[in-house]
């Protein structure tokens, strides 16, 4: 009896906590959405399959990445490990980690990837090496990310690389079918107090992992960003590439809060690497 | 009648700002300022010279954004100045490299720009290279010990309906232009961006290195608003395409282990 008292008071306890939680309503905006603006730290985005494949990229960083380290040290966030603990990161979908490749495709990535260390040319070359735009899933997580919402827009800017993603929530559509962007062409919508991210327009010149070097122009991804507390951003990212699988993939992953007083520092990658005219042997740009 | 005399007032006002009088209604934020919101662009020649100079091949004419006409060098510069010019297509790393053009130069690139302002923050995203500008406006100064940056530190503040943008901790490799004029680490460039109608900006800058000039001076240029429909910055990513260029048809020389 007495264990059924406990469970029950336990079981009123997690309802009370559960609807206590339901009741934080994020902050809003002047043209009424959560605000979600501030300095935050992004965790949890990356794509990691379970099927043993290993990253040749591993050796790649004893050769010089391009991220400067000295000043980005990592940023970090003020949300305690217990909260963090038990948010969902990684592959959410499918659950066993198997991403759903098409043969063929999965065939043809493990070929090329036995060409990238050393590079056979400079196609096989890491993108993010190439300090170009990091596609729809990289990016430099040690580095802080800026939220901006205006009324008609909602505005990520990461501090790596100067990353800026401006996602219009006008009603605009998507740019033309012709046009091809590292970043892809993001329209952006309030479901509720979620914003939905709708991209398209993807080039194919981009990584989605280590293991995973490439997708195809016909990517289409949806993102979605629900302020949960006051210091977390829930965040998933559905990814749809029918050339590479059979099925969407989600991931989850999450924003939590930044110490107020993190500032964008300037993240410049290009003028700095050397990885071009080291594999190759010929400068990139003159120096006196 | 009445509505006669308002819509003159109304015609008055909008002309003013080119009289030099009154500002016309501007755009404003919830907290008052002018909403530079928006993309703009100059339409200007003064990334190719900042000073007068006639057409030539790849090269648009243009009179002079200079303050004065002419950059007071200092007579040891004039020398660097002019092999500058001369080595342009290889050193002129905005354009030879695709490198971060620096400021102000990012700010006349020929390509556009948008401004995304907060009260305390104000990022530019320029289609150029995708670079950016983070102008911190929470009032706290240049720090001290920062490295120099290809873009350099902004701090800015409001005076009155004057954006006024303190840039320092400047690259001495970005140039001013493509014709070599240069500057050096100890840059100190103050801007000043007066919104005079809903769709100008007066854009003024002020360039003070004591190593290379032999005094302070000003450029002066139009900020355009860019008002196509659905307009937005899209990605100039001239890095990759000069590596595609540099690269595609090389042989590492890397080798396995």
């Amino acid at each position: 009896m007495k264990t059924i008292a406990t469970v029950t008071l336990a079981f009123v306890t997690a309802i009370l906590v559960n609807a206590q939680e339901q009741k934080w309503v994020a902050p809003r905006t002047s043209d009424d959405h959560p605000d979600m603006q501030g300095a935050w730290a992004r965790r949890g985005t990356r794509i990691q399959e379970a099927n043993g494949l290993v990253s040749p990229l591993g050796e790649f960083s004893s050769t010089g990445q391009p991220y400067p380290t000295i000043f980005n040290t990592g940023v970090a966030t003020a949300l305690d490990r217990a909260t963090l603990a038990v948010q969902k990161t990684g592959v959410v979908d499918p659950a066993d980690r198997v991403l759903p490749w098409r043969p063929e495709a999965d065939a043809a990535r493990r070929e090329f990837i036995l060409h990238m260390i050393p590079p056979a040319s400079l196609k096989y070359v890491e993108p993010t090496a190439r300090c170009v735009l990091p596609g729809p899933v990289d990016g430099d997580d040690r580095s802080p990310f800026f939220i901006i919402q205006r009324p008609g827009s909602f505005v990520l800017a990461y501090e790596y690389n100067h990353v800026t993603r401006v996602i219009y929530t006008d009603g605009r559509p998507h740019v033309g079918k012709k046009l091809r962007f590292f970043m892809g062409d993001s329209i952006g919508r309030w479901e509720g107090d979620t914003l939905v991210v709708d991209t398209t327009n993807f080039n194919d010149k981009t990584s989605l992992a280590q293991t995973i070097p490439y997708h195809s122009e016909e990517l289409h991804t949806a993102e979605r960003f629900t302020r949960v507390s006051p210091n977390l951003i829930e965040y998933q990212l559905t990814l749809e590439d029918p050339k590479l699988f059979t099925k969407p993939i989600r991931v989850a992953g999450y924003f939590a809060a930044a110490p107020k007083d993190t500032e964008p520092m300037e993240f410049a990658c290009a003028e700095g690497s050397q990885t071009l005219p080291n594999v190759f042997g010929i400068e990139f740009a003159p120096t006196r | 009648m009445k509505a006669l005399l308002a819509s003159w007032a109304m015609l008055i006002s909008a002309g003013m700002p080119l009289l030099g009088q009154a500002p016309a209604r501007l755009p404003r934020t919830p907290d008052a300022k002018p909403d530079l919101n928006g993309i703009w662009q100059a339409l200007n020649t003064a990334s190719w010279d900042l000073e007068d100079h006639t057409g030539a091949l790849h090269t648009p004419p243009g009179q002079s954004v200079v303050e004065g006409g002419e950059i007071p060098y200092r007579p040891e510069a004039v020398a660097k100045k002019a092999q500058n010019f001369a080595g342009r297509e290889k050193y002129d790393l905005a354009e030879a490299a695709c490198y971060l053009p620096g400021v102000p130069r990012a700010m006349y690139m020929p390509y556009p720009f948008e401004i995304i302002q907060t009260p305390k923050l104000i990022e530019m995203n320029f289609s150029f290279a995708h670079a950016r500008r983070n102008i911190i406006g929470d009032g706290t100064p240049h720090p001290d010990g920062f490295p120099d940056f290809w873009m350099g530190d902004s701090r800015g503040r409001w005076e009155g309906d004057v954006l006024v943008v303190d840039v320092k901790n400047l690259d001495e490799r970005t140039w001013l232009d493509h014709a070599g004029d240069y500057h050096s680490d100890a840059l100190h460039v103050v801007e000043r961006y007066t919104m005079i109608d809903p769709t100008h900006i007066q854009y003024e800058a002020t360039l003070e290195d004591p190593k290379v000039f032999t005094r302070p001076w000003k450029i002066n240029m139009t900020l355009y608003k860019i008002l196509d429909k659905n307009a937005k910055i899209l990605e100039y990513e001239c890095v990759y395409y000069l590596q595609d260029e540099k690269y595609g048809n090389a042989k590492p020389v890397v080798v396995s282990k």
